[in-house]
């Protein structure tokens, strides 16, 4: 091996070995003794195995527990060092001279808030990570925040959420924060019997949202747009919506219910009845989808029967239920062509066209207008039946295949009634 | 034979001259159409005439009609099956689609279809019957023991040509049902592993579906072909069943006549099945769901039950051994009752032999119940 393959081996080592200077390096080529060239891309500022700085550091040393614990977290991959947070002096060899120096030790619970955002209400430091900076004042204006000014040592802190030493950013399927962690971060709380009765609270929002159409939804994986708790609630600003409020917080998702729900009745009545809007009927955390021919029962929570609000209920779900009906027979007669088999794509797409008016009629009805719903349930409704109509006809077309099997009939009796005499005669011979 | 100037100068004659159409013709009698080879030295009107007006008993007629009937359904199967090879592709991506075109867009395609499908259904029914008519009228005792090996062994090998048809239309019950099958399958112990290599492991790709294919269309059919032709042979040597009512009261001729009639209800009632009762048309084969009704054919029902009713400790392959067995003592039956004409040991052949029947029902109404009416 040459002399200068083995400079160019050394040369590579340092290069790795030294990352601040390697940042300057140019990409660069290195002939290998064979003439082959291979391009090197320019190191990482950090490269990978490498510590970054302002890791744990000599801290690691006593406390070996926290510091397994903070190198699963986001803080230790960006360099932000115990120091950060507890003061002190990370590079001191003994304990009484790593506790000095603006050692500030654990901090206390109702500063945590405070102490995170001495960095991430910093818009200088976090513009380079693309975060947010308003946690720290939307917190103070959420429930947690007010009752945490007020002296409340229950309320949440930044911690209690995003965990102490092992946070993890809420794309990390492991952190607490993650979308679908949600529901059980905020039960740890919330979720506990115990502490909804220290502020009089008998419901389980979290039991209940796991039993409700988002829950389920949302925690089964069939829907990853499915709200979790801070979907409704907001995640630092977390705050129950109040009355006038609901339709706001539920119209991010539905829009057109909420545009026909604000202009509808239902909308200034509730508000000046203290009822809480879209979840009187279907419920907050515990979300029902309100079924067609349930209408009524939900609508005579409030309404008597006999009632106008009452008639208009038995409207709409005799509408819906005409349609559906109308679908499902379609549906049917569509399935009974496709068994022989006879040509049923146009008839299945356009029965694709019925159901998905049938689905548009869903929120229109909470306008309260059967003759806002009315167009869509018809229009549902004149599909399926012009379908049915079609495939019925086609199916009672063949008709000629038992007329067809009727003369084939006629044809082999009489071949048979040849064939049976000329047997007779062939008999009668065979005995002379 | 040389060519005689003076004879009736028709169209016949002359291509008689020419080509020795009565050793064509006597070729049929490989296949029981006759009783006996035709003198290929003699003009076909003669020799026919000879042998038409031989007297025999009337095998197109009960009680010796299925023999010749499955042979019947057979060559319709073929002619059928023909028809729709000439649109079918055996791969997995495009067989749905081939078969709708058959059934949807072929002329008659959905009726050659049907037919096929109501001829695979009586052929296997006809050749049930006809091995428990052989049992019940002793017609496997010494003499016949080729014809009733050859009888069970064409059923089963039926069967097995049916189970090969269902897959290839690639719809979601012949696909499930072939899953089902196969599972009945590779429990056995012998024939398990024989189905295996023949297969070509135990997955169910279109590479599988290919051969299925060809065994459907080549292998079994050829089979088939062979039993059939040792049995009419055999039955020639052997001579049909002795219960006959009434022997040699009939000539060839009239038997034609007979056989012809069967012909055409035959053609008939397939139609007419074809038409009234349709075999309704599946949606195609998804793979990755399995439909709650998937099942094994009806004739795998009752050796799957029967596997299923033991304990889970008892191993596979002695579950497996006990349908083999039973198939094994019913092929070699006439070998266990060599005597089958003598009083009491003749009586309690038949009352064994009902049990089995009925035990057969049972069990197959069990695997029903175990796998559709859950």
């Amino acid at each position: 091996m040459s002399g200068v393959a083995w400079l160019l081996r050394i040369a590579a080592v340092v290069v790795l070995a030294a990352p601040v200077s390697a940042q300057d390096a140019p990409t660069e080529a290195i002939t290998l003794p064979g003439g082959h060239e291979e391009t090197k891309p320019p190191a990482r500022t950090v490269p990978a195995g490498a510590k970054p700085k302002g890791t744990s550091k000599m801290c690691g040393v006593c406390h070996s527990e926290v510091r397994v614990k903070y190198e699963q977290g986001a803080h230790d991959r960006e360099g932000i060092g115990c120091t950060s947070c507890h003061g002190g002096n990370a590079d001191a060899i003994t304990v009484g001279s790593a506790h000095t120096g603006g050692y500030r030790g654990v901090p206390a619970r109702r500063a945590i808030p405070a102490l995170c955002a001495s960095c991430h209400a910093d818009v200088t430091k976090m513009r380079f990570y693309n975060l947010p900076s308003d946690q720290y004042a939307l917190y103070q204006t959420s429930q947690h925040g007010v009752l945490l000014a007020k002296g409340d040592s229950n309320a949440a802190v930044c911690t209690d959420c995003h965990g102490v030493h092992e946070i993890r950013p809420p794309e990390d399927p492991q952190s607490r924060v993650f979308g679908r962690n949600i529901p059980s971060t905020c039960g740890t709380c919330h979720g506990t019997p115990s502490f909804q009765a220290r502020y009089k609270r008998k419901d389980n929002p979290v039991t209940d949202y796991r039993k409700g159409v988002h829950g389920r939804a949302y925690l089964t994986g069939a829907s990853d747009t499915a709200p979790e708790c801070t979907a409704c609630h907001g995640s630092h600003g977390a705050t129950p919506p109040g009355v006038g409020d609901v339709e706001k917080v539920c119209g991010q998702c539905h829009e057109t219910a909420r545009e026909y729900f604000v202009g509808s009745a239902h909308k200034q009545a509730m508000d000046d009845a203290g009822i809480p809007e879209c979840a009187a009927c279907h419920h907050s955390h515990n979300t029902i989808a309100v079924a067609p021919q349930k209408i009524s029962t939900v609508c005579q929570e409030c309404h008597d029967e006999g009632e106008p609000p009452l008639r208009v209920a038995t409207t709409l779900e005799r509408m819906i239920a005409e349609a559906s009906e109308e679908i499902a027979k379609a549906d049917s007669l569509v399935a009974q062509a496709a068994s022989i088999p006879l040509y049923v794509e146009d008839y299945r797409s356009r029965l694709q066209d019925a159901r998905t008016a049938l689905l548009e009629s869903a929120p229109v009805t909470h306008s309260l207008d059967t003759t806002l719903v009315e167009p869509h349930t018809r229009r549902a409704r004149s599909i399926a039946a012009t379908v049915s109509e079609e495939v019925d006809e086609k199916l009672s077309s063949r008709w000629w295949h038992k007329v067809g099997l009727g003369l084939f009939w006629f044809y082999l009796l009489l071949t048979a009634a040849i064939i049976t005499r000329a047997r007779r005669r062939a008999a009668a011979d065979s005995k002379r | 034979m040389d060519p005689k100037p003076n004879d009736k100068r028709s169209v016949l004659t002359w291509i008689e001259d020419r080509v020795n159409l009565t050793e064509i013709i006597s070729f049929l009698s490989v296949f029981g159409l006759l009783p006996s080879e035709l003198d290929s030295r003699k003009r076909v009107r003669e020799a026919l005439g000879e042998v038409m007006r031989r007297p025999l008993p009337s095998y197109a007629r009960w009680p010796h009609v299925l023999g010749i009937l499955s042979f019947i359904l057979f060559l319709f199967l073929g002619l059928t099956g023909t028809m729709l090879a000439f649109y079918y592709q055996p791969t997995a991506d495009v067989a749905y689609s081939s078969v709708t075109l058959i059934a949807r867009d072929v002329a008659f395609g959905g009726l050659i279809h049907q037919v096929h499908y109501w001829a695979a259904v009586l052929f296997l029914l006809v050749l049930g019957a006809r091995v428990i008519r052989f049992f019940f009228t002793g017609l496997y005792a010494r003499g016949r023991e080729a014809i009733w090996m050859v009888a069970v062994l064409t059923f089963v090998f039926a069967t097995i040509a049916d189970m090969t048809g269902r897959l290839l239309p690639w719809d979601t019950a012949g696909y499930w049902t072939t899953i089902r099958a196969r599972e009945v399958t590779d429990a056995l112990p012998i024939l398990g592993p024989i189905t295996a290599f023949l297969v070509g492991g135990s997955g169910l790709d279109s590479l599988v579906l290919t051969r299925y294919y060809v065994l459907h269309i080549a292998v079994f059919p050829l089979i088939l072909v062979l039993l059939f032709y040792i049995h009419f042979s055999s039955v020639r040597r052997v001579g049909l069943s002795r219960v006959d009512r009434a022997p040699g009261t009939r000539s060839l001729r009239v038997a034609m006549y007979d056989l012809l009639l069967l012909v055409l209800f035959m053609v008939g009632g397939l139609i007419t099945f074809a038409v009234l009762l349709p075999h309704s048309f599946g949606v195609v084969a998804d793979p990755f769901t399995t439909p709650p009704d998937a099942h094994p054919p009806w004739y795998l029902l009752a050796p799957h039950a029967l596997m299923e009713a033991f304990p889970a400790f008892v191993p596979k392959f002695l579950r497996g051994l006990i349908p083999e067995i039973m198939l094994a003592a019913v092929l070699f039956l006439p070998f266990l009752d060599p005597e089958s004409g003598s009083g009491t040991r003749r009586r309690l052949f038949r009352n064994v032999g009902i049990g089995v029947l009925l035990l057969w029902v049972v069990l197959t109404v069990a695997g029903w119940r175990l796998e559709v009416g859950r």
